[in-house]
């Protein structure tokens, strides 16, 4: 007995082992191990209450400079990593080992989450990684993000310590607590692609920031101005991937997290914000909140248990499925009033809004349309910061058959009396002129 | 003076035509009947239709065609048995009115499973 059991535990390895190397997976969501990449290994100690937190909360950190030249993403084709984390804005020309911007966008393609921190002196890499991920850093490499009236009072000449309090109203990033205090940033402007709808800036710049070099005398207007400069993104791409970039690598800091803020032109101190912030974007980024997945789609006829293989024109059926997000430790029911499911066939047919009972299971119900085909149940949900829903499922709508078209229909009758009075006439007729002498 | 003489020519005309038709066999005067009773039997269901509209159509268009059909098919026969046409002189009488019976009990027959 216990031999057998042995062996069936070694093949669940074996079958399971692709999966457990693979990134956040829904079988196995807490499995979790990040490479942490640092210029110099005394950001561990400068930056350790992040750290800190994320060790406590499960994840197995692999502190590594990020010109060691034994760097490895992945080994014999699995990935060693399920995360990684770049703090490691000045690395010059290469990073080490086998690790280049194809190696690391290769990792995020497959589904892995990158956190990228930059700084004043941020290299070419780094910025090119950024830029694959639709954020581009300002092309001035001196430039830093400068704010004449939204500083955090330090020094007098110095105001590129800005204090940021324009965060993207979303919850499910930011924690539905929300951010407490102000942010406190010192470090680079990027500004997201246009073109790309997968980047969402969370922190931007004030109306007066610009992006330029301190205490030098400007020739030029500053490329990025204002609220247009993002400060902090995010990124959720095409295979749910997650990246977050950030123009400060201070940010993260023990020492922003804990010291207070004062800002300019205010007398009152607050504590900052960066800890709350850091901790929220770092539990988003790794899929502690927002990862929805769904199971049991269910479709059959009103009064029905089965699912048919097949609808008919008219039918009255009922749709269902059921969504959990991940919490970090559980799949907890997803609780959200704007799930749609549509009965498409080139163009949705019906589209409804699912009603749920509070325990992750939508229902709708709804008349399938007097049309016949292939149809799909589609259910497309994609809502800022929540990994995209996709689920679509075939099944054909036939007509009626023949003899399920409604009889004796009382409007008809006069054509019924019509038909058959001909049938007699034609009798009647058949006999008189036969024997009409 | 001209309306007097309008209704003259038609009064005249009319008389004619009588005078005419009454030179026709009965045996094609039953046919005639029998066309006219197909005909307005259709009219009757497509003002029917027009008051009630065209719900089950494959109804509606079945009495109405049964009707049609029944009136082509007897002008049909008539057009075969009459001993005036010299196109059909070869054609007994007896064979005209079997091709009729074929042709209506197929119609029907059609009709029926349209009717619904």
């Amino acid at each position: 007995m216990a031999s057998s059991a042995r062996v069936r535990a070694l093949l669940w390895v074996a079958v399971m082992l692709p999966v457990l190397c693979a990134a956040f997976s829904e079988e196995k969501p807490t499995d979790q191990r990040v490479l942490v990449l640092l210029d110099d290994l005394a950001l561990k100690s400068s930056h350790s209450i992040f750290f800190k937190s994320l060790t406590s909360r499960g994840y197995e950190l692999d502190f590594k400079l990020a010109d060691d030249s034994k760097l490895a993403l992945q080994r014999y084709g699995e990935y060693l990593y399920d995360a990684l984390i770049l703090f490691a804005p000045s690395v010059e020309g290469q990073l080490g080992g086998n690790l280049d911007v194809a190696a690391i966008l290769d990792f995020v393609d497959s589904g892995h989450d990158l956190i990228l921190a930059a700084d004043a002196h941020t290299s070419d890499v780094i910025r090119d990684i950024a830029t694959e991920c639709g954020v581009d850093f300002d092309e001035d490499t001196e430039a830093v993000v400068v704010d004449h009236i939204n500083f955090a009072v330090q020094s007098e000449s110095d105001h590129s310590l800005i204090v940021g309090d324009k965060l993207i109203d979303a919850d499910v990033i930011l924690g539905k607590d929300g951010i407490k205090g102000p942010v406190l940033f010192r470090g680079i402007a990027h500004s997201v692609n246009a073109a790309s709808d997968l980047v969402v800036t969370v922190l931007s710049a004030s109306p007066s920031a610009f992006s330029a070099t301190p205490n030098a005398v400007m020739t030029a207007p500053p490329a990025l101005t204002g609220t247009s400069i993002s400060l902090v993104s995010v990124v959720q791409a095409r295979n749910n991937a997650r990246i977050l970039i950030s123009g400060s690598l201070d940010l993260f800091s023990d020492k922003f997290f804990k010291s207070p803020v004062q800002k300019f032109g205010s007398s009152s101190k607050s504590a900052s914000g960066n800890e709350q912030l850091a901790l929220e974007l770092s539990k988003w980024t790794f899929h502690e909140r927002g990862h929805l997945k769904a199971v049991n789609v269910h479709h059959q006829k009103v009064g029905e248990k089965d699912e048919p293989a097949m609808y008919r024109i008219t039918d009255q059926l009922e749709y269902s499925v059921e969504i959990h997000e991940w919490t970090g430790k559980e799949w907890r029911p997803y609780q959200a009033d704007d799930v749609q499911v549509q009965f498409y066939m080139m163009s949705p047919y019906v589209l409804k809004t699912m009603d749920h009972n509070g325990k992750g299971l939508y229902h709708t119900s709804f008349q399938v349309p007097d049309v016949y085909g292939v149809f799909q149940f589609k259910v497309e949900y994609k809502k800022l910061g929540y990994t995209s829903l996709t689920l679509s499922k075939q099944i054909p709508v036939r007509p009626f058959r023949h003899n399920e078209y409604e009889r004796f229909i009382k409007a008809a009758y006069p054509y019924y009396g019509g038909a058959f009075s001909m049938m007699t006439g034609f009798f009647v007729f058949g006999i008189v002129f036969l024997y009409h002498k | 003076m001209a309306g007097g003489g309008t209704a003259n020519d038609v009064r005249t005309l009319v008389s004619s035509l009588r005078s005419a038709y009454s030179a026709t066999p009965v045996r094609l005067k039953i046919i005639d009947l029998y066309v006219l009773y197909a005909l307005i039997t259709a009219f009757v269901q497509v003002a029917y239709m027009g008051m009630v509209g065209t719900f089950p159509f494959n109804a509606f268009l079945s009495g109405v065609l049964s009707c049609v059909g029944t009136a082509v098919l007897a002008v049909c026969l008539r057009m075969q048995v009459n001993k005036e046409n010299k196109e059909f002189k070869d054609l007994p009488p007896e064979r005209a009115f079997a091709d009729f019976v074929l042709c209506n009990v197929v119609l029907h027959l059609v009709i029926m499973n349209f009717l619904g």
